[in-house]
């Protein structure tokens, strides 16, 4: 018992505290939430302008060109491994330019992101009776008064968990970007193995910081969702 | 909008309504005038619904024409929105919106078109609340309404837009039959006042108590009008008195 409690520490000390090990944990960490914050701004932007489009598209059969680009972007997104967009992003399409990393990456992952944020969004705008619309339009609000006003603040809270569960996918997905040179938590901790010859350690210090953070986000999004259902919850 | 009483509200010219090859109005034409109480009349499937809800364009036509006072609101290049303002709607599920307090719901459609100031929308909204019987219930949320109360708030929703005309929807279809009393009350109360309403109903009592006309489709088309007393008494129509003998 002694033994291993010892060796525990050993492994512990040699991994993280000998020549601040750590840090390689913690600036990868910092590029692994700076990516995903960043990448899930654009792909909530990117995501509820294709789920706009593209709802409009399926009540009034306008725009057409629009909603064509939106659906080719949707198939090549979602039909290719993020993997292979992050290499594309990085080697082919900004190979020439000079383009900070962090940049590449929250375009690779944003891009990607917002293909599944929008049809996330679409599922939401659909799950929404249509008397809303009708009521709204009954009363004499066009179109848009009634989507930004009825429509979206209702599916919004439908696809809230779905969201919440896109980013946490997102957070996940950011440590293949090691492969363009970036050194993210994944990353972080290979580098570390590769010092140390000790596995263990550093890839279940990994692992045990994506699950805090996914478990984090998971309590927020039951408090948040909460907060948005009482006014659903009848007296009594 | 100053009309007056008994001139011609809407004409129905015509129309024609067809979802792919179901021909569900076959050329309807009628004329609604100010301070009249229509009911309409109908089986299931007869087009009923389908015509209430094409004189606001819920349903677009795909024959005839529609003119509000005077307007064609079928050609495509008039602005709808604004004549959508003046026909109120009344729906069999309520639609009212779930995240809006009762009192953000009956507010939010003056504020948002500018019709009326913050401060008119809200004391316009307590007054119709006090009107309908719920100025308790100003915070609250729908869901923690009744089904009737539901239908009493969306009627003032509805109203607070000051409509030359009302439409129903089947209005106490979806109710419970303890609560269809309150909301028939309120509607007896409005058609009082002098407001010009079309209900599509199954209320027989309240068409025979309040309607000016009743109109029994069927099959696409005006089978009978008349006034109620000698539209329930003489039924002409074959197809209205076996109609008449399964609901009355």
């Amino acid at each position: 018992m002694n033994f291993l409690t010892a060796s525990f520490a050993d492994d512990f000390y040699l991994n993280f505290i000998k020549d601040d090990r750590y840090l390689w944990l913690v600036d990868g960490l910092k590029t692994t939430l700076i990516i995903t914050i960043l990448a899930s701004l654009l792909g909530i932007v990117i995501g509820f302008l294709v789920a706009i489009i593209r709802s409009t598209y399926d009540k009034t059969g306008r725009p057409k060109l629009l909603n064509a680009i939106c659906v080719v972007y949707l198939t090549v997104i979602r039909g290719t491994p993020s993997m292979i967009q992050l290499l594309i992003v990085n080697y082919v399409i900004f190979a020439s330019v000079n383009l900070n990393k962090i940049l590449v990456g929250t375009i690779a992952f944003g891009i990607n992101s917002g293909a599944y944020v929008a049809e996330i969004v679409r599922s939401g705008i659909m799950s929404v009776d249509k008397g809303q619309t009708e009521a709204g339009r009954s009363l004499g609000l066009n179109f848009k008064q009634t989507m930004s006003m009825i429509v979206m603040p209702q599916a919004f809270k439908n696809v809230l968990p779905a969201l919440v569960n896109e980013l946490i996918v997102l957070l996940k997905e950011t440590s293949i970007i090691g492969y363009i040179g970036m050194m993210d938590l994944t990353k972080g901790a290979m580098l570390i193995q590769s010092r140390t010859y000790n596995a263990f350690m550093p890839l279940i210090a990994a692992a045990l910081i994506y699950l805090a953070i996914v478990m984090l986000l998971s309590f927020l999004m039951t408090r948040l969702e909460r907060r948005l259902r009482k006014n659903e919850r009848r007296e009594g | 909008m100053n009309v007056e009483k008994g001139s011609v509200l809407i004409e129905v010219q015509g129309l024609e309504k067809a979802f792919g090859d179901n021909q569900v109005l076959d050329g309807i034409t009628t004329d609604i005038h100010q301070g009249e109480v229509v009911v309409v009349i109908g089986p299931s499937g007869s087009g009923k619904s389908t015509f209430l809800r094409s004189l606001n364009l819920l349903e677009t036509p795909t024959g005839g024409r529609i003119l509000f006072e005077g307007t064609d609101i079928t050609d495509p290049k008039v602005d709808i929105n604004k004549h959508r303002q003046k026909i109120g709607m009344v729906f069999q599920q309520f639609n009212l919106f779930p995240h809006k307090t009762v009192k953000e719901n009956i507010m939010m459609a003056p504020v948002k078109l500018k019709l009326m100031t913050q401060e008119e929308a809200s004391r316009r909204a307590e007054e119709l609340l006090a009107r309908i019987g719920l100025p308790e219930k100003a915070d609250t949320y729908p869901d923690m309404l009744s089904g009737g109360q539901k239908q009493r708030v969306a009627i003032a929703r509805a109203l607070a837009m000051n409509p030359d005309v009302m439409l129903f929807d089947e209005p106490t279809s979806a109710l419970d039959p303890e609560m269809v009393g309150e909301v028939l009350e309120l509607m007896k109360e409005l058609a009082r006042s002098g407001m010009t309403m079309v209900v599509v109903t199954h209320e027989m009592g309240f068409a025979r108590e309040v309607g000016t006309r009743v109109i029994f489709i069927d099959d696409g088309k005006i089978q009978e009008e008349n006034e109620p007393a000698e539209f329930f008494a003489n039924p002409k129509n074959p197809r209205l008195r076996d109609f008449l003998s399964k609901v009355l």
